[in-house]
């Protein structure tokens, strides 16, 4: 099967939902920092975009426009005690299991596995999309949140756009 | 997404970006990117199949090691076993309501 045509189809639901014309960011290049450690030896983060909040937490909205939130998550929280809320995904999987999105529980058993050397302190939830104030994410709310990562002496990051 | 990866990687944290979306990832080019063609809420796979999310998983933790060139984008061969859509909620006119007030 073809890769679905997400920009297309979400430039036709931004018009509909009278939003300014989206520019999605192109880039030519990318930055690179080598892995320097072996993975054995990793602490490793998870971040998702798929609106997901702990219960006792707000919940987002599932419309979310320019909205830069992004939520700690425990690890040793039990899975089932997520709420979703968003619009542009199908997350009925992912509510029954929330690993299918935010494999909390995977990344666990593979550190009790020593495949990798640990979980962080911390996961992360937020950044949810359809953002347009992409110079205040560049400039504000990623580098506040690579200091979080630093802060937990985090080595690798696994992102998960929803 | 892909921007908060670039950001963070360029601030010295290597990352990988797990993508259903292959159009939108290959626009922003984050530093490493798996594209995995499976509906988007599924990207490591069907609930309660723990040893699909695991290798899945674990395929994006090795390309860590593994990927060699800043931007680059593979395509993992997983398929899905029934064919899927785009998929949104409705624009309705709560929601259109709502945005337009931002």
């Amino acid at each position: 099967m073809e890769p679905i045509r997400y920009v297309d189809a979400l430039n036709n639901k931004y018009g509909a939902m009278g939003f300014p014309a989206y520019k999605w960011s192109e880039n030519e290049t990318a930055p690179w920092t080598t892995l320097t450690k072996p993975l054995s030896e990793c602490t490793v983060a998870l971040l998702v975009s798929g609106g997901i909040s702990h219960c006792t937490a707000p919940a987002f909205d599932p419309d979310a426009r320019n909205d830069h939130r992004v939520d700690a998550v425990d690890p040793d929280e039990p899975t089932d005690g997520y709420q979703i809320h968003d619009s542009y995904y199908d997350h009925s999987d992912a509510g029954r299991d929330l690993n299918c999105i935010f494999p909390i529980d995977r990344l666990r058993e593979l550190a009790d596995a020593g495949e990798i050397g640990a979980v962080a302190a911390r996961h992360w939830s937020g950044f949810m999309g359809r953002t347009y104030d992409r110079s205040r994410l560049t400039a504000e709310s990623a580098p506040a949140f690579a200091e979080n990562l630093k802060q937990d002496g985090v080595d690798l990051l696994i992102a998960v756009p929803a | 997404m892909g921007l908060v990866a670039r950001v963070v990687e360029q601030l010295g944290i290597p990352t990988v970006n797990v993508s259903t979306g292959r159009d939108i990832t290959a626009l922003v080019r984050p530093p490493r990117s798996l594209f995995i063609n499976v509906p988007m809420g599924n990207t490591f796979g069907r609930p309660g199949d723990a040893d699909g999310q695991r290798d899945t998983l674990r395929k994006a933790l090795n390309f860590a090691e593994t990927a060699d060139e800043p931007g680059v984008l593979v395509d993992l061969p997983v398929a899905w076993d029934e064919p899927f859509e785009y998929f949104t909620g409705e624009a309705t006119p709560e929601a259109i309501a709502k945005q337009k007030k931002k």
